[in-house]
C-alpha cells in the first residue's frame, strides 16, 4: 500500500472515531439534540440534568470505551504475533479467567462468610470488585510470566495459558455452587462487561494506566516484525526469545488486567480488531499495525457502546453480547475475503 | 583466515549426543557442503552453530572466542542462517523482510539509515531479486522467497552464512543458479558458506570441502575431490560403481 493511501485510511478511521464519539454523547435513553450537546460542552447550558447526563455519565463512558477498546485490540495483536496464531487473544493467557476468579472470590465468599450479599456493602463493593479482578488477573499474569521465562516453545505456552484459564474458571464454578443467589446475580452482571463502571472518579487512574501500556507497546514494533519470520530467524537476528516473550506477555497481560478490572471481561475486541487492521491496510508491519489496531479498537468499542445504549433498549445491553454480535460476522467476512 | 572452529564437539538433544567428536574449521572463502541422510544430525549441527541448542559437550570457537560468550546482538553479526522452511503468511514487503537482516545494526525502533538502505539494495541485487523489492513476500514463488531469505542473510553482513537444504524446493536450473550464487559469495565476498544438500553431483562441482554425517553417528570432513577419489563418498552414499565412475570423470 502506498503511503498516501495509508494516510487517507488512518485519517478516515480517526474521523469516523470522532463521529462515533459525538454520537455516544447524544444517543441514549434520553435523547439530547446536537445543539444542546454543544451548548453543554461549551458550558453555555445551565440545565443541571443535561450537564449531569453528559459530564457524569456519557462522556466518561465514551472515554472508557475508547481506552478499553484500544487496550484490548493491542493486547490481542501482541498475542497473535507472539503465538503466531490468528486465533490468539488475551483470554489465552488466562488473565480474564484470573480476574473472574478474583471477583468470584470477593463476591461469592463475602456472602458465604458474612451472610449478607456483597451489593449490601454499597460503594465498597465496587472498589472491592475492581481490586479483586485486578489482583486475580495479576496473579495469573505472574504465573504466566514465570512459565514464559522458562519455556521457549510457544505452543507449550498457549496450552499452559489455556489450562490455567480452565483451572481458574473451574474454581470460580465451585465457588458459585456454594454462593447466595443475589451474589451469583451480581457476578453474572459483572461478567457481561460494561463501560459505565469507571466514571469520573476513577477515570484518571484508569486513563493513565492504559496510556502507559499503550505507549509501551509502540516500542515492540521492531521485535514483533522480526518474529513474523519465525522463532529460528528471530533468534538468529539477535532476539532473546524468552525475554521478548516475557515483555510481550507483560504488556498484553497488563492492559487486559486493567480493562478487565474496570469493565469486566470483554470478549472479542482483542481477537477481531487485529484482523480488521491487517485486512484494511494489507500489511503485517507492526510499525503500522500497532497504532492502526488501537484506532480500530477505539472505533469498535465506541460503536458497540452506542448499539448497547440505543434508545428503546432503556439502559445498557451487556457489552459482551454486542461485541460478539458485531465482531463475529466481521471476522468471518474478513477471513473469507482474504482466502480468495 | 579461520572463522569458526570446533573442538571435540558433540551435538544432540537433552544431553544425548547424536554425533560426537566433531573437529572442523570454517575459513574465510570456504564453501562447504554438509551431506548425509535425513536424521543424521545436519539440522542439529546448524541449530548448535546458531546457538538455538547447546552442544552436548566440546567447544565451538568463533574468532578464537567461545561462541557462548557472544551476546545475542554480536552473535547475530557473525552468523546468518537460511532455513528450509520459508516463513509464510506474512504481509511484509520484500524490502522489509530483507531489512530484518539489519536488525542487529538498527536502533530499537528498527529505523534504517542510508547504510542499511544501501545494504538492502545491494543484497537483493546480489541474489538477482532487485525487481521484487516492492512485492509482498507472501505473493512470491518458493524460489523467489528463497532468494529473498538469502538476501536477508547477506544484509545481515556476517562472515558466516549457513543454509539448511537450500536447494530442496528448486528445479534444476535454479539449483545451479543458487550454487553459483553461494560460490560467488564465498569467493568474492570472502564469506564462509556452509550448506546441507542431497545434490551430490552438483555440490561436488561447486564446493571445496564436504562434511559427511552418516547414520552410524560418524562425522568426516575432507576435500570434495579427495573424498570422491579415495572412495569415501562411494561408501557413505552406497553409490553404484558406474555412478561413482561418472562422478569421478566429471570432477577430476
Amino acid at each position: 500500500m502506498k503511503n498516501r493511501k495509508i494516510i487517507i485510511g488512518i485519517a478516515g478511521i480517526i474521523l469516523f472515531g470522532i463521529m462515533l464519539f459525538i454520537l455516544n454523547l447524544f444517543v441514549g435513553s434520553v435523547t439530547i439534540s446536537f445543539k444542546e450537546i454543544f451548548k453543554v460542552l461549551l458550558k453555555y447550558n445551565t440545565d443541571k440534568t443535561l450537564n449531569i447526563i453528559i459530564f457524569d455519565y456519557r462522556l466518561p463512558q465514551a472515554l472508557t470505551a475508547l481506552l478499553a477498546g484500544a487496550a484490548l485490540a493491542v493486547a490481542g495483536l501482541l498475542m497473535q504475533t507472539l503465538f503466531r496464531n490468528p486465533l490468539a487473544d488475551p483470554s489465552m493467557l488466562g488473565i480474564s479467567s484470573g480476574a473472574s476468579l478474583g471477583v468470584g472470590i470477593v463476591i461469592l465468599l463475602t456472602g458465604a462468610i458474612s451472610g449478607a450479599a456483597v451489593s449490601s456493602f454499597g460503594w465498597w463493593s465496587t472498589i472491592g470488585v475492581s481490586l479483586a479482578a485486578f489482583i486475580g488477573a495479576i496473579v495469573v499474569l505472574l504465573v504466566m510470566l514465570a512459565f514464559s521465562s522458562r519455556i521457549k516453545n510457544m505452543t507449550t505456552l498457549i496450552i499452559i495459558g489455556l489450562m490455567i484459564a480452565y483451572l481458574a474458571s473451574s474454581i470460580t464454578d465451585i465457588l458459585k455452587f456454594f454462593s447466595l443467589k443475589e451474589d451469583i446475580h451480581a457476578f453474572v452482571i459483572w461478567g457481561m462487561g460494561s463501560f459505565s463502571g469507571v466514571g469520573n472518579s476513577k477515570m484518571p487512574v484508569f486513563a493513565i494506566s492504559i496510556a502507559i501500556g499503550l505507549f509501551a507497546s509502540l516500542f515492540l514494533a521492531k521485535n514483533l516484525n522480526i518474529m513474523l519470520l519465525g522463532e529460528m530467524y528471530a533468534e538468529n537476528l539477535g532476539l532473546n526469545i524468552k525475554r521478548n516473550s516475557v515483555i510481550i506477555i507483560l504488556i498484553s497481560g497488563y492492559l487486559t488486567a486493567i480493562v478487565t478490572a474496570y469493565c469486566g471481561p470483554i470478549a472479542f475486541v482483542g481477537l477481531a480488531m487485529p484482523h480488521i487492521a491487517r485486512f484494511l491496510f494489507k500489511s503485517s508491519d507492526h510499525r503500522l499495525l500497532i497504532p492502526v489496531t488501537m484506532l480500530i479498537g477505539m472505533n469498535m468499542a465506541l460503536f458497540c457502546n452506542l448499539i448497547a445504549r440505543l434508545p428503546g433498549l432503556d439502559g445498557n445491553l451487556p457489552i459482551n453480547a454486542v461485541t460478539a454480535f458485531i465482531g463475529a460476522p466481521v471476522v468471518i467476512s474478513v477471513i473469507m475475503k482474504r482466502k480468495k | 583466515m579461520e572463522i569458526l572452529k570446533t573442538k571435540s564437539l558433540s551435538i544432540g538433544y537433552n544431553d544425548k549426543a547424536i554425533v560426537s567428536n566433531i573437529n572442523v574449521s570454517l575459513n574465510e572463502g570456504d564453501i562447504i557442503a554438509l551431506v548425509g541422510p535425513n536424521g543424521a544430525g545436519k539440522s542439529t549441527l546448524f541449530k548448535t552453530f546458531s546457538t538455538h541448542i547447546k552442544p552436548v559437550s566440546g567447544l565451538i570457537e568463533l574468532f578464537g572466542k567461545n561462541l557462548n560468550q557472544y551476546d545475542n546482538k554480536n552473535r547475530a553479526k557473525m552468523l546468518g542462517i537460511v532455513l528450509t522452511e520459508r516463513p509464510d503468511d506474512i504481509f511484509l514487503k520484500v524490502s522489509d523482510v530483507v531489512a530484518a537482516g539489519r536488525a542487529p545494526y538498527t536502533n530499537m525502533f528498527g529505523k534504517l539509515n542510508d547504510i542499511d538502505e544501501h545494504e538492502i539494495k545491494v543484497s537483493l541485487e546480489l541474489v538477482g531479486a532487485n525487481n521484487l523489492i516492492d512485492r509482498i513476500f507472501n505473493t512470491l514463488s518458493d524460489g523467489e522467497k528463497q532468494k529473498v531469505m538469502i538476501a536477508k542473510a547477506i544484509a545481515q553482513n556476517t562472515p558466516i552464512i549457513m543454509l539448511d537444504e537450500p536447494t530442496a524446493f528448486l528445479d534444476y536450473p535454479s539449483k545451479i543458479e543458487l550454487f553459483s550464487l553461494l560460490k560467488k559469495l564465498a569467493k568474492e565476498q570472502r564469506k564462509a558458506i556452509l550448506f546441507s544438500s542431497h545434490d551430490l553431483e552438483l555440490l561436488l562441482r561447486f564446493t571445496d570441502y564436504v562434511w559427511i554425517m552418516a547414520k552410524n553417528q560418524t562425522f568426516m570432513a575432507g576435500k570434495s575431490n579427495e573424498l570422491l577419489k579415495n572412495g569415501i563418498l562411494k561408501e557413505y552414499f552406497n553409490l553404484k560403481d558406474e555412478d561413482n565412475d561418472f562422478l569421478l570423470t566429471k570432477n577430476m
